[in-house]
């Protein structure tokens, strides 16, 4: 009988990354329902120091893969032992983070077990059937017009596989030490991959820039007019900002793809966030949570993000940004 | 080096709504367009070629008018194309459609490489390469910038891909399936020349016919996962319109901000 919420513990460096204990909040929380064990899988050739940082998010069962070598990026591999762990595990449902690692490994896992994956859950709630067996409803964003999806596994197919969106489910605080049940497999090996990293190039760091801002300005499709981005860049210099964007953003190159907000790109915590013609597409706002001011410049008086925003401002942006750069 | 590469028809703008009953999208136009990543994949694919010979094959796996999207590829220089469609295998979610396109990549041949975009403009999991890659057994690498063949380094390519704010330069040994970003390259424009050139390329249609699928192995009924429910999210609040003139209205805006930092 599959039992168990599992989730994928992932890792980069021998680190461990800020969305697996999200993933555990969550688990936690569908567990309340369910009764069910909270479990965690790591593989790593750091897997030791990651089961005991893993143990002070207090899971119940931790099973780890130990890597004779670096296999960031060995995701034919490492999908084949995650494959058979699960096979070990038998959980009900594996939460995976809907980031770059997450979903390339996990889309072989599903493939392999045949058990699908739903992808960039934004909620996932556990329900009940007639019998009285649980289910997870997977919630996320779903195309153009703004509505939600929900997604199920089919009844009788395990594990529940879905990808989580980062940012979305607060992490868990980590205690000073756990009490899980740790199992090694040391049956389990991770085969030689085709992949093989020759060289690691530091790229511009500029993610984080946006992910730690506190003020972040949001531009959209309205400030591609005229000089409108530079009074934008203008503005947030003013107001110490950093700038995101929207889709159009990013396809039009204003911004680069590491700044945009939303469904398909980033999800920000900023204390203030202040958007210049942005309609709201669900898509977009669903990047960005829990702000303390969210001010919205709009000419539409019935564009959605005024059903999001704190403050709304119907007017033309460039005559607000001028006025305000003259402040 | 044979490329085949998975292009996938999307709609041309957002305007769709979802369908109460079956919770499908419902386009307000048929019109359809080449998903703008699979446009950088057929770039990459191009420039390998043009390096070192074989051919360029695209595949797409959609309701018959798709058979416009492969044109247009072929417009772009791909030689030959591939169209799969069949009720049968419809609504599939991505494990049912990756299952078809891998199907469909053997029977059409033997390839060095099969490149696709990293995310489709629609559906939008980005879980399709890697899942084609983990049914043919190949190794793969999603999300990537660029690919290049080395004269000296036979059965490999060696690919560049940005994560966690690095650049990683990688080596794959092929055959493999890539995913490459949208906007990675500047891909080519068709001419009125090379359209008319791909009215007469080679285009092959599989149904379920040549596949040789169970009806219970693809499609919505070969499909672990399914869209049960379509919801409209609470509207949380509304926002205080704020109102004045446009420089009132700054400086509005100018006391919002300065007192929400001085907290
Ligand atoms: C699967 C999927 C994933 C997606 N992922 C993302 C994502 O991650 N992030 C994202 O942003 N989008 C995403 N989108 C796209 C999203 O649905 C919207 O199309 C997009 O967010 C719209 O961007 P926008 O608000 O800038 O443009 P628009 O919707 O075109 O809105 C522009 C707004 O600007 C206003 N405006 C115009 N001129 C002015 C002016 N002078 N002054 C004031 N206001 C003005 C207009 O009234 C309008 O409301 C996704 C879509 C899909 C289907
Ligand atoms: C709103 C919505 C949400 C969905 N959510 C999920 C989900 O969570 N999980 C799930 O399993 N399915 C989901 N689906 C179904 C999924 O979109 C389809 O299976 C789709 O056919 C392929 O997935 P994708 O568009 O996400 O592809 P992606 O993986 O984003 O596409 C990447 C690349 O794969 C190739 N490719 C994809 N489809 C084709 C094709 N038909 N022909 C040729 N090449 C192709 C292209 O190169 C493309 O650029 C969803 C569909 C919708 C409309």
């Amino acid at each position: 009988m599959a039992n168990g919420i599992c989730v994928y513990a992932e890792s980069y460096n021998g680190e461990l990354e800020t969305v697996a204990a999200e993933l555990v909040s969550a688990a936690k929380g569908l567990a309340e329902t369910t009764k069910e064990k909270v479990q965690a899988i790591v593989l790593s050739d750091h897997a030791e120091e990651l089961v005991k940082e893993l143990d002070k998010l207090g899971v119940d069962e931790i099973y780890a893969v130990k890597a004779d070598h670096d296999i960031t990026l060995q995701d034919d591999a490492v999908s084949a032992a995650i494959a058979e762990m699960l096979k070990k595990i038998e959980p009900s449902a594996v939460l995976v983070p809907a980031t770059p690692q997450g979903r390339s490994i996990f889309s072989r896992v599903a493939m392999r077990l045949g058990c699908g994956m739903t992808a960039d859950c934004t909620e996932v709630l556990a329900a009940q059937r007639e019998d009285g067996s649980f289910y997870i409803k997977q919630n996320k964003p779903s195309y153009g017009e703004n509505v939600f999806v929900t997604i199920l596994t089919k009844e009788g197919i395990y594990p529940q596989m879905m990808t989580v969106r980062p940012g979305v489910y607060a992490a868990c605080e980590a205690k000073e030490s756990g009490n899980a049940n740790v199992k090694f497999f040391d049956d389990i090996k991770i085969e030689k991959s085709g992949v093989e990293i020759l060289e690691e190039l530091p790229a511009e760091n500029t993610t984080d820039s946006i992910l730690g801002a506190e003020v972040v300005v949001v531009g959209g499709r309205g400030v591609l007019e005229d000089d409108n981005f530079e009074l934008l860049e203008k503005f947030a210099e003013k107001v110490g900002g950093a700038i995101g964007g929207t889709r159009p953003m990013v396809d039009s190159e204003m911004i680069p793809f590491n700044h945009q907000i939303g469904q398909t790109g980033l999800t920000i915590r900023p204390k203030i966030c202040i958007s210049f013609g942005v309609s709201g597409a669900i898509q977009h706002t669903e990047g960005i949570k829990d702000t303390n001011l969210y001010v919205a410049v709009n000419t539409d008086e019935n564009a959605a993000i005024f059903g999001v925003a704190d403050y709304g401002i119907q007017a033309d942006l460039k005559e607000i940004l001028e006025n305000y750069l003259t402040l | 080096m044979n490329i085949a590469v998975l292009i996938k028809q999307v709609p041309v703008s957002n305007d769709v709504s979802v369908d109460p009953e079956t919770h499908a999208l419902v386009r307000a136009s048929s019109e359809g367009m080449i998903n703008p990543a699979d446009l950088n994949a057929i770039e990459e694919a191009m420039q390998l070629k043009e390096q070192t010979d074989g051919k360029v094959v695209v595949f797409t796996m959609g309701p018959p008018d798709a058979e416009k999207a492969l044109r247009d590829a072929m417009a772009l220089g791909c030689d030959e194309s591939c169209l799969i469609t069949d009720r049968a295998v419809a609504g599939g979610d991505t494990v049912a459609t990756a299952k078809v396109l891998a199907k469909a990549i053997q029977l059409y041949g033997e390839f060095d490489l099969i490149l696709g975009g990293a995310l489709s403009a629609d559906g939008a999991t980005g879980q399709v390469a890697a899942m084609v890659a983990e049914e043919l057994n190949l190794p793969h690498v999603v999300e990537i910038q660029s690919v290049k063949y080395k004269e000296d380094q036979a059965g490999k390519v060696e690919v560049v891909k940005k994560m966690h704010d690095t650049s990683f330069r990688i080596a794959c040994a092929t055959p493999a399936v890539l995913s490459v970003n949208f906007g990675c390259n500047e891909p080519r424009l068709a001419t009125l020349r090379s359209k008319r050139a791909a009215k007469s390329k080679p285009l092959v249609t599989y149904t379920n016919a040549e596949l040789g699928f169970a009806a219970e192995e693809v499609g919505i009924k070969g499909s672990p996962t399914v869209t049960v429910d379509s919801f409209q999210p609470e509207t949380k609040k509304s926002a205080k319109m704020l109102t004045g003139t446009p420089a009132e209205l700054a400086k509005q805006l100018y006391d919002l901000i300065e007192e929400e930092k001085g907290k």
